[in-house]
Protein backbone atom coordinates (compact mmCIF):
# COMPACT_ATOMS: atom_id res chain seq x y z
CA UNK A 1 0.00 0.00 0.00
CA UNK A 2 2.68 2.62 0.98
CA UNK A 3 4.42 1.68 -2.28
CA UNK A 4 1.22 2.04 -4.01
CA UNK A 5 1.07 5.74 -2.38
CA UNK A 6 4.77 6.65 -3.11
CA UNK A 7 3.69 5.90 -6.93
CA UNK A 8 0.74 8.29 -6.49
CA UNK A 9 3.05 10.59 -5.20
CA UNK A 10 5.69 10.29 -8.28
CA UNK A 11 2.97 10.65 -10.56
CA UNK A 12 1.73 13.76 -9.09
CA UNK A 13 4.62 15.57 -8.82
CA UNK A 14 5.47 14.23 -13.15
CA UNK A 15 2.56 15.53 -13.51
CA UNK A 16 2.57 19.11 -11.77
CA UNK A 17 5.74 18.95 -13.72
CA UNK A 18 4.00 18.67 -16.37
CA UNK A 19 1.04 20.93 -15.81
CA UNK A 20 3.78 24.06 -15.62
CA UNK A 21 4.74 23.34 -19.31
CA UNK A 22 1.46 22.56 -20.40
CA UNK A 23 0.23 25.66 -19.49
CA UNK A 24 2.35 27.80 -21.42
CA UNK A 25 1.57 26.63 -25.06
CA UNK A 26 -2.21 25.96 -24.28
CA UNK A 27 -5.21 27.29 -26.13
CA UNK A 28 -8.69 26.33 -25.28
CA UNK A 29 -10.80 24.41 -27.30
CA UNK A 30 -7.29 22.46 -28.79
CA UNK A 31 -9.05 19.45 -26.95
CA UNK A 32 -11.48 18.90 -30.03
CA UNK A 33 -8.88 19.52 -32.97
CA UNK A 34 -6.71 16.87 -31.74
CA UNK A 35 -9.02 14.44 -31.48
CA UNK A 36 -9.33 14.14 -35.01
CA UNK A 37 -5.27 13.29 -35.96
CA UNK A 38 -3.83 10.78 -34.20
CA UNK A 39 -0.60 11.31 -33.18
CA UNK A 40 -0.68 14.66 -33.10
CA UNK A 41 -0.33 16.48 -29.35
CA UNK A 42 1.26 13.31 -28.23
CA UNK A 43 4.73 15.10 -28.02
CA UNK A 44 5.77 12.58 -25.53
CA UNK A 45 4.74 9.31 -26.95
CA UNK A 46 7.99 7.66 -26.83
CA UNK A 47 7.69 7.73 -22.55
CA UNK A 48 4.19 7.39 -22.94
CA UNK A 49 4.18 4.10 -25.04
CA UNK A 50 6.87 3.00 -21.77
CA UNK A 51 3.99 3.84 -19.43
CA UNK A 52 1.61 2.09 -20.93
CA UNK A 53 3.59 -1.14 -21.50
CA UNK A 54 4.33 -0.44 -17.61
CA UNK A 55 1.20 -0.06 -17.12
CA UNK A 56 -0.17 -2.97 -18.77
CA UNK A 57 2.18 -5.78 -17.28
CA UNK A 58 1.53 -4.07 -13.78
CA UNK A 59 -2.50 -4.88 -14.71
CA UNK A 60 -1.77 -8.05 -15.99
CA UNK A 61 -0.42 -8.97 -12.14
CA UNK A 62 -2.20 -6.74 -9.92
CA UNK A 63 -5.47 -5.02 -11.20
CA UNK A 64 -7.34 -7.21 -13.49
CA UNK A 65 -6.64 -10.13 -11.41
CA UNK A 66 -8.68 -8.50 -8.31
CA UNK A 67 -11.21 -6.64 -10.69
CA UNK A 68 -11.82 -10.34 -12.53
CA UNK A 69 -12.09 -11.86 -9.04
CA UNK A 70 -13.97 -9.04 -7.48
CA UNK A 71 -16.50 -9.63 -10.22
CA UNK A 72 -16.43 -13.33 -9.79
CA UNK A 73 -17.37 -13.34 -6.40
CA UNK A 74 -19.16 -10.44 -5.21
CA UNK A 75 -22.86 -10.57 -6.89
CA UNK A 76 -24.00 -8.02 -9.68
CA UNK A 77 -26.23 -6.18 -6.93
CA UNK A 78 -23.47 -5.82 -4.42
CA UNK A 79 -21.30 -4.54 -6.47
CA UNK A 80 -23.61 -1.57 -7.82
CA UNK A 81 -24.16 -0.96 -4.08
CA UNK A 82 -20.31 -0.60 -3.43
CA UNK A 83 -20.21 1.15 -6.57
CA UNK A 84 -22.55 3.55 -5.86
CA UNK A 85 -21.49 3.93 -2.00
CA UNK A 86 -17.60 4.96 -3.80
CA UNK A 87 -19.79 7.33 -6.53
CA UNK A 88 -21.55 8.85 -3.32
CA UNK A 89 -18.02 9.75 -0.90
CA UNK A 90 -17.47 11.47 -4.17
CA UNK A 91 -20.27 14.17 -3.98
CA UNK A 92 -18.89 17.05 -1.91
CA UNK A 93 -15.90 17.24 -4.26
CA UNK A 94 -18.18 16.97 -7.75
CA UNK A 95 -20.33 20.05 -5.77
CA UNK A 96 -17.68 21.92 -5.35
CA UNK A 97 -16.65 21.60 -9.04
CA UNK A 98 -19.94 21.95 -10.75
CA UNK A 99 -19.92 25.47 -8.58
CA UNK A 100 -16.68 26.44 -10.29
CA UNK A 101 -18.09 25.71 -13.70
CA UNK A 102 -20.87 27.86 -13.05
CA UNK A 103 -23.36 25.00 -13.40
CA UNK A 104 -25.85 26.19 -10.92
CA UNK A 105 -28.41 23.09 -11.87
CA UNK A 106 -26.07 20.75 -12.14
CA UNK A 107 -24.52 21.59 -8.65
CA UNK A 108 -28.01 21.28 -7.39
CA UNK A 109 -28.60 18.04 -8.80
CA UNK A 110 -25.32 16.98 -6.89
CA UNK A 111 -26.25 18.25 -3.83
CA UNK A 112 -29.70 16.92 -4.07
CA UNK A 113 -28.26 13.32 -5.12
CA UNK A 114 -25.88 13.50 -1.88
CA UNK A 115 -28.63 13.90 0.63
CA UNK A 116 -31.12 12.00 -0.93
CA UNK A 117 -28.99 9.04 -1.84
CA UNK A 118 -27.05 9.58 1.76
CA UNK A 119 -30.07 9.26 3.62
CA UNK A 120 -33.02 7.77 1.53
CA UNK A 121 -30.45 5.64 -0.35
CA UNK A 122 -28.57 3.68 2.57
CA UNK A 123 -25.53 5.84 2.83
CA UNK A 124 -25.48 5.99 -1.35
CA UNK A 125 -26.10 2.61 -1.70
CA UNK A 126 -29.39 2.76 -3.61
CA UNK A 127 -29.93 5.75 -6.08
CA UNK A 128 -32.97 7.29 -5.17
CA UNK A 129 -32.37 10.59 -6.68
CA UNK A 130 -32.09 8.95 -10.31
CA UNK A 131 -35.74 7.65 -10.12
CA UNK A 132 -36.52 11.03 -8.70
CA UNK A 133 -35.25 13.37 -11.54
CA UNK A 134 -31.68 13.70 -10.17
CA UNK A 135 -29.66 12.27 -12.88
CA UNK A 136 -25.77 11.75 -12.38
CA UNK A 137 -23.01 13.77 -14.33
CA UNK A 138 -19.40 13.92 -14.34
CA UNK A 139 -17.43 16.35 -12.97
CA UNK A 140 -14.37 17.27 -11.67
CA UNK A 141 -11.48 20.06 -11.37
CA UNK A 142 -9.80 18.66 -14.71
CA UNK A 143 -13.06 19.53 -16.39
CA UNK A 144 -13.40 22.83 -14.61
CA UNK A 145 -10.00 23.70 -15.69
CA UNK A 146 -10.66 22.78 -19.21
CA UNK A 147 -14.24 25.08 -18.79
CA UNK A 148 -11.34 27.68 -17.79
CA UNK A 149 -9.72 27.16 -20.97
CA UNK A 150 -6.74 25.25 -20.08
CA UNK A 151 -5.79 23.19 -22.95
CA UNK A 152 -6.00 19.23 -22.64
CA UNK A 153 -2.22 18.52 -23.96
CA UNK A 154 -0.31 17.10 -24.60
CA UNK A 155 -1.21 13.84 -23.90
CA UNK A 156 0.66 11.51 -20.99
CA UNK A 157 -0.09 7.91 -19.99
CA UNK A 158 0.52 7.46 -16.42
CA UNK A 159 0.78 3.84 -14.66
CA UNK A 160 -1.84 3.00 -12.78
CA UNK A 161 -3.80 6.74 -13.37
CA UNK A 162 -3.89 5.90 -17.12
CA UNK A 163 -4.81 7.99 -20.34
CA UNK A 164 -4.57 11.69 -19.18
CA UNK A 165 -2.91 14.78 -19.93
CA UNK A 166 -1.31 17.18 -16.99
CA UNK A 167 -4.37 18.87 -16.91
CA UNK A 168 -6.80 16.24 -15.73
CA UNK A 169 -3.93 14.33 -13.83
CA UNK A 170 -3.48 17.79 -11.60
CA UNK A 171 -7.32 17.90 -11.10
CA UNK A 172 -7.03 14.54 -9.91
CA UNK A 173 -4.26 15.50 -7.05
CA UNK A 174 -6.51 19.03 -6.66
CA UNK A 175 -9.70 16.30 -6.07
CA UNK A 176 -8.09 13.75 -3.63
CA UNK A 177 -6.62 16.87 -1.76
CA UNK A 178 -10.15 19.05 -1.69
CA UNK A 179 -11.77 15.91 -0.35
CA UNK A 180 -13.34 16.34 2.95
CA UNK A 181 -13.69 12.65 3.46
CA UNK A 182 -9.55 12.63 3.57
CA UNK A 183 -9.59 15.38 6.70
CA UNK A 184 -13.25 14.00 8.58
CA UNK A 185 -11.89 12.01 11.79
CA UNK A 186 -9.11 9.88 12.94
CA UNK A 187 -7.21 6.96 14.87
CA UNK A 188 -6.72 4.06 12.96
CA UNK A 189 -10.33 3.12 12.11
CA UNK A 190 -10.28 5.87 10.02
CA UNK A 191 -7.02 5.69 8.25
CA UNK A 192 -8.14 1.91 7.52
CA UNK A 193 -11.14 3.12 6.02
CA UNK A 194 -9.49 5.64 3.93
CA UNK A 195 -7.27 3.06 2.24
CA UNK A 196 -10.21 0.64 2.18
CA UNK A 197 -11.93 3.22 -0.35
CA UNK A 198 -9.17 3.82 -2.21
CA UNK A 199 -8.28 -0.15 -2.80
CA UNK A 200 -12.19 -0.68 -3.48
CA UNK A 201 -12.48 2.17 -6.13
CA UNK A 202 -9.43 1.25 -7.57
CA UNK A 203 -10.44 -2.07 -7.96
CA UNK A 204 -14.23 -0.91 -8.83
CA UNK A 205 -13.08 1.43 -11.53
CA UNK A 206 -11.10 -1.48 -12.93
CA UNK A 207 -13.98 -4.07 -13.20
CA UNK A 208 -15.84 -1.87 -15.13
CA UNK A 209 -13.67 -1.60 -17.93
CA UNK A 210 -12.90 -5.81 -17.71
CA UNK A 211 -15.13 -6.49 -20.84
CA UNK A 212 -13.50 -3.80 -23.03
CA UNK A 213 -10.02 -3.29 -21.96
CA UNK A 214 -9.82 -7.05 -22.95
CA UNK A 215 -11.69 -6.31 -26.02
CA UNK A 216 -9.31 -3.34 -27.71
CA UNK A 217 -6.02 -4.96 -26.45
CA UNK A 218 -7.30 -8.27 -28.54
CA UNK A 219 -8.72 -6.40 -31.41
CA UNK A 220 -7.05 -3.02 -31.89
CA UNK A 221 -3.42 -3.04 -34.22
CA UNK A 222 -2.47 -0.26 -32.31
CA UNK A 223 -3.91 -0.79 -28.33
CA UNK A 224 -1.80 2.49 -27.31
CA UNK A 225 -3.18 4.85 -30.19
CA UNK A 226 -6.82 3.41 -29.84
CA UNK A 227 -6.73 4.50 -26.04
CA UNK A 228 -5.29 7.63 -26.64
CA UNK A 229 -8.19 8.46 -29.22
CA UNK A 230 -10.75 6.65 -27.20
CA UNK A 231 -9.90 8.72 -24.01
CA UNK A 232 -9.52 12.34 -26.14
CA UNK A 233 -12.44 11.76 -28.13
CA UNK A 234 -14.59 10.73 -24.37
CA UNK A 235 -12.71 13.66 -22.86
CA UNK A 236 -13.80 16.22 -25.31
CA UNK A 237 -17.18 14.84 -25.28
CA UNK A 238 -17.71 15.19 -21.11
CA UNK A 239 -15.99 18.98 -21.66
CA UNK A 240 -18.52 19.82 -24.37
CA UNK A 241 -21.57 18.52 -22.64
CA UNK A 242 -20.76 20.26 -19.23
CA UNK A 243 -20.02 23.94 -21.18
CA UNK A 244 -23.36 23.16 -23.54
CA UNK A 245 -25.15 22.18 -20.09
CA UNK A 246 -27.41 25.40 -19.70
CA UNK A 247 -30.17 23.95 -17.79
CA UNK A 248 -32.67 25.74 -16.00
CA UNK A 249 -31.90 26.33 -12.47
CA UNK A 250 -35.55 25.77 -11.20
CA UNK A 251 -36.59 22.04 -11.24
CA UNK A 252 -39.29 20.94 -13.57
CA UNK A 253 -41.52 20.61 -10.78
CA UNK A 254 -41.63 23.77 -9.25
CA UNK A 255 -44.56 25.57 -9.62
CA UNK A 256 -43.56 28.80 -11.69
CA UNK A 257 -46.76 31.17 -12.16
CA UNK A 258 -47.52 32.47 -15.67
CA UNK A 259 -48.51 36.15 -14.03
CA UNK A 260 -45.85 38.22 -12.53
CA UNK A 261 -46.14 39.09 -9.14
CA UNK A 262 -47.10 42.71 -7.74
CA UNK A 263 -46.24 42.82 -4.12
CA UNK A 264 -45.24 46.56 -5.23
CA UNK A 265 -48.76 47.32 -6.09
CA UNK A 266 -50.01 46.05 -2.91
CA UNK A 267 -48.77 48.45 -1.37
CA UNK B 1 -8.90 31.24 -44.46
CA UNK B 2 -12.21 33.90 -45.14
CA UNK B 3 -12.36 32.08 -48.06
CA UNK B 4 -12.04 28.79 -47.11
CA UNK B 5 -14.42 29.20 -44.42
CA UNK B 6 -17.21 30.63 -46.43
CA UNK B 7 -16.63 27.06 -49.10
CA UNK B 8 -17.11 25.64 -45.85
CA UNK B 9 -20.30 27.09 -45.28
CA UNK B 10 -21.67 26.46 -48.49
CA UNK B 11 -20.65 22.83 -48.17
CA UNK B 12 -22.09 22.27 -45.25
CA UNK B 13 -24.94 24.09 -45.59
CA UNK B 14 -25.35 22.09 -48.98
CA UNK B 15 -25.21 19.18 -46.97
CA UNK B 16 -27.90 20.37 -44.37
CA UNK B 17 -30.47 20.86 -47.04
CA UNK B 18 -29.58 17.90 -49.22
CA UNK B 19 -31.91 15.32 -47.04
CA UNK B 20 -34.47 18.09 -46.64
CA UNK B 21 -35.79 17.39 -42.61
CA UNK B 22 -34.04 14.01 -42.63
CA UNK B 23 -36.16 12.15 -45.12
CA UNK B 24 -34.77 10.27 -47.89
CA UNK B 25 -35.74 11.14 -50.96
CA UNK B 26 -37.08 7.68 -52.41
CA UNK B 27 -39.10 5.92 -49.46
CA UNK B 28 -39.68 8.95 -47.86
CA UNK B 29 -38.79 6.91 -44.08
CA UNK B 30 -37.17 9.44 -41.75
CA UNK B 31 -33.51 8.86 -40.26
CA UNK B 32 -35.51 8.26 -37.07
CA UNK B 33 -37.64 5.74 -38.82
CA UNK B 34 -34.81 4.12 -40.64
CA UNK B 35 -32.85 3.86 -37.09
CA UNK B 36 -36.07 2.33 -35.36
CA UNK B 37 -36.55 -0.44 -37.95
CA UNK B 38 -32.82 -1.52 -38.18
CA UNK B 39 -32.93 -1.61 -34.45
CA UNK B 40 -36.32 -4.13 -34.41
CA UNK B 41 -34.55 -5.82 -37.16
CA UNK B 42 -31.63 -6.73 -34.67
CA UNK B 43 -33.41 -7.29 -31.83
CA UNK B 44 -35.29 -9.91 -33.35
CA UNK B 45 -32.69 -11.27 -34.74
CA UNK B 46 -30.72 -11.67 -31.64
CA UNK B 47 -33.25 -12.74 -29.32
CA UNK B 48 -35.08 -14.92 -31.97
CA UNK B 49 -34.51 -18.90 -32.53
CA UNK B 50 -32.22 -20.45 -34.83
CA UNK B 51 -28.34 -21.66 -35.04
CA UNK B 52 -25.44 -18.80 -33.71
CA UNK B 53 -24.88 -19.55 -37.67
CA UNK B 54 -27.95 -18.81 -38.91
CA UNK B 55 -27.78 -15.73 -37.21
CA UNK B 56 -24.58 -14.66 -37.94
CA UNK B 57 -25.80 -14.78 -41.69
CA UNK B 58 -28.67 -12.48 -41.02
CA UNK B 59 -26.66 -9.97 -39.12
CA UNK B 60 -24.16 -9.50 -41.94
CA UNK B 61 -27.36 -9.40 -44.39
CA UNK B 62 -28.49 -6.31 -42.26
CA UNK B 63 -25.16 -4.86 -42.31
CA UNK B 64 -24.66 -5.35 -46.15
CA UNK B 65 -27.93 -3.27 -46.29
CA UNK B 66 -28.21 -0.56 -43.93
CA UNK B 67 -24.27 -0.09 -43.54
CA UNK B 68 -21.73 1.99 -45.84
CA UNK B 69 -19.01 -0.44 -45.23
CA UNK B 70 -17.10 0.90 -47.97
CA UNK B 71 -17.28 4.36 -47.02
CA UNK B 72 -16.44 3.98 -43.79
CA UNK B 73 -13.55 1.60 -44.66
CA UNK B 74 -11.86 4.21 -47.13
CA UNK B 75 -12.63 6.81 -44.09
CA UNK B 76 -10.62 4.43 -41.77
CA UNK B 77 -7.94 4.12 -44.25
CA UNK B 78 -7.68 8.25 -43.71
CA UNK B 79 -4.54 10.17 -45.51
CA UNK B 80 -3.29 6.10 -46.53
CA UNK B 81 -6.23 5.91 -49.35
CA UNK B 82 -4.71 7.98 -51.84
CA UNK B 83 -1.43 5.97 -51.41
CA UNK B 84 -3.08 2.40 -51.81
CA UNK B 85 -3.03 1.32 -55.35
CA UNK B 86 -6.57 0.26 -56.45
CA UNK B 87 -5.31 -3.15 -56.03
CA UNK B 88 -4.68 -2.55 -52.47
CA UNK B 89 -7.62 -0.35 -52.05
CA UNK B 90 -9.51 -3.53 -53.41
CA UNK B 91 -7.65 -5.97 -50.82
CA UNK B 92 -8.19 -3.69 -47.78
CA UNK B 93 -11.85 -2.96 -48.63
CA UNK B 94 -12.46 -6.10 -48.63
CA UNK B 95 -10.75 -7.50 -45.28
CA UNK B 96 -11.79 -4.15 -43.77
CA UNK B 97 -15.95 -6.08 -44.04
CA UNK B 98 -14.89 -9.20 -42.72
CA UNK B 99 -12.87 -8.04 -39.20
CA UNK B 100 -16.36 -5.73 -39.13
CA UNK B 101 -18.35 -8.86 -39.39
CA UNK B 102 -16.48 -10.72 -37.05
CA UNK B 103 -16.44 -7.68 -34.85
CA UNK B 104 -20.20 -7.39 -34.57
CA UNK B 105 -20.82 -11.16 -34.53
CA UNK B 106 -18.52 -11.39 -31.19
CA UNK B 107 -20.75 -9.24 -29.33
CA UNK B 108 -23.75 -11.09 -30.30
CA UNK B 109 -24.10 -12.89 -26.91
CA UNK B 110 -24.22 -9.91 -25.08
CA UNK B 111 -26.80 -8.35 -26.54
CA UNK B 112 -29.69 -11.19 -25.19
CA UNK B 113 -32.69 -9.38 -24.20
CA UNK B 114 -31.66 -5.66 -25.98
CA UNK B 115 -34.01 -3.08 -26.11
CA UNK B 116 -33.83 -0.28 -28.58
CA UNK B 117 -35.32 3.15 -27.76
CA UNK B 118 -34.98 5.80 -30.32
CA UNK B 119 -34.73 9.60 -29.41
CA UNK B 120 -34.36 12.68 -30.90
CA UNK B 121 -32.51 13.27 -34.58
CA UNK B 122 -29.91 16.12 -35.19
CA UNK B 123 -28.77 17.19 -38.41
CA UNK B 124 -25.04 17.75 -38.41
CA UNK B 125 -22.02 17.97 -41.14
CA UNK B 126 -21.55 14.24 -41.06
CA UNK B 127 -25.04 13.56 -41.33
CA UNK B 128 -28.30 12.91 -39.72
CA UNK B 129 -27.73 12.08 -36.10
CA UNK B 130 -30.07 9.79 -34.21
CA UNK B 131 -30.16 9.28 -30.37
CA UNK B 132 -30.89 5.98 -29.30
CA UNK B 133 -30.97 4.13 -25.60
CA UNK B 134 -29.95 0.68 -25.56
CA UNK B 135 -30.83 -1.44 -22.32
CA UNK B 136 -29.56 -5.09 -21.74
CA UNK B 137 -30.70 -7.32 -19.12
CA UNK B 138 -27.86 -6.43 -16.08
CA UNK B 139 -26.11 -3.37 -18.11
CA UNK B 140 -26.11 0.31 -17.32
CA UNK B 141 -28.27 1.78 -20.40
CA UNK B 142 -25.43 2.80 -23.13
CA UNK B 143 -26.21 5.87 -25.28
CA UNK B 144 -25.65 5.48 -28.87
CA UNK B 145 -25.89 7.95 -31.74
CA UNK B 146 -25.96 6.93 -34.60
CA UNK B 147 -24.72 8.92 -37.90
CA UNK B 148 -26.82 8.36 -40.88
CA UNK B 149 -26.88 9.45 -44.19
CA UNK B 150 -28.70 9.21 -47.58
CA UNK B 151 -26.72 7.66 -50.17
CA UNK B 152 -28.48 7.24 -53.63
CA UNK B 153 -32.32 7.52 -52.01
CA UNK B 154 -31.52 5.47 -48.85
CA UNK B 155 -29.95 5.55 -45.92
CA UNK B 156 -26.87 4.21 -44.47
CA UNK B 157 -25.33 4.37 -41.36
CA UNK B 158 -21.81 5.95 -41.66
CA UNK B 159 -20.70 5.64 -37.92
CA UNK B 160 -21.55 5.11 -34.65
CA UNK B 161 -21.08 6.81 -31.56
CA UNK B 162 -20.77 5.22 -28.15
CA UNK B 163 -20.10 7.81 -25.25
CA UNK B 164 -18.99 10.04 -27.53
CA UNK B 165 -16.79 7.90 -28.87
CA UNK B 166 -16.67 7.69 -32.93
CA UNK B 167 -16.26 4.15 -33.84
CA UNK B 168 -14.65 5.14 -37.36
CA UNK B 169 -12.86 7.92 -36.00
CA UNK B 170 -11.08 5.79 -33.37
CA UNK B 171 -10.55 2.88 -36.32
CA UNK B 172 -8.67 5.46 -38.19
CA UNK B 173 -6.56 6.88 -35.39
CA UNK B 174 -5.67 2.86 -34.99
CA UNK B 175 -5.06 2.18 -38.50
CA UNK B 176 -3.07 5.41 -38.61
CA UNK B 177 -1.08 4.80 -35.89
CA UNK B 178 -0.41 1.56 -36.74
CA UNK B 179 0.64 2.41 -40.44
CA UNK B 180 2.94 5.36 -39.53
CA UNK B 181 4.81 2.97 -36.71
CA UNK B 182 5.05 0.09 -39.92
CA UNK B 183 7.37 2.22 -42.13
CA UNK B 184 3.79 4.05 -43.44
CA UNK B 185 2.98 0.69 -45.47
CA UNK B 186 -0.17 0.29 -46.39
CA UNK B 187 1.00 -3.49 -47.04
CA UNK B 188 1.78 -3.88 -43.18
CA UNK B 189 -1.99 -2.97 -42.38
CA UNK B 190 -3.47 -5.05 -44.88
CA UNK B 191 -1.18 -7.74 -43.88
CA UNK B 192 -2.45 -7.66 -40.25
CA UNK B 193 -5.85 -7.17 -41.26
CA UNK B 194 -5.61 -10.80 -43.07
CA UNK B 195 -4.00 -12.19 -40.07
CA UNK B 196 -6.78 -11.02 -37.99
CA UNK B 197 -9.27 -12.75 -39.92
CA UNK B 198 -7.36 -15.69 -40.19
CA UNK B 199 -7.17 -15.67 -36.43
CA UNK B 200 -10.40 -15.68 -36.62
CA UNK B 201 -11.59 -18.20 -39.29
Amino acid sequence: MSRLFAGLVLMGVLALAGVLGGCASGSPGSDQAQAGAAGEGDPWEPFNRTMYKVNTELDRYTLRPAAEAYSRVVPDPVRTGIHNILTNLAYPVQLANDMLEGKPRRAGDTLVRFVVNSTVGVLGAVDVAQHLGYPDHSSDFGLTLALWGVSGSPYLFLPVLGPGNPRDSFGRIVDIAGDPFGYIGQGTGVVVARWTRLGVNLIDQRAQYLGVFSQIRRTALDPYATFRSLYRQHRSAEIESVRADHARTVPAWFPVSAEPSDHSSSN
Amino acid sequence: MALRRSVLAIIALGLALAPAAGFAQGSGESAAGFIQRMGQQLVSIIDGHGSTAEKQAALERIVDSDVDVSGIARFCLGRYWRVATPAQQQQYETLFRKVLMISIDGKLGDYQGVRFTVGRTVPRAEGQVVATTITAPNKPPTEIDWVVRNIDGSWKIVDVIAEGTSLRLTQRDDYDSFIAGHGQSVQALIDALRRQVSQNA
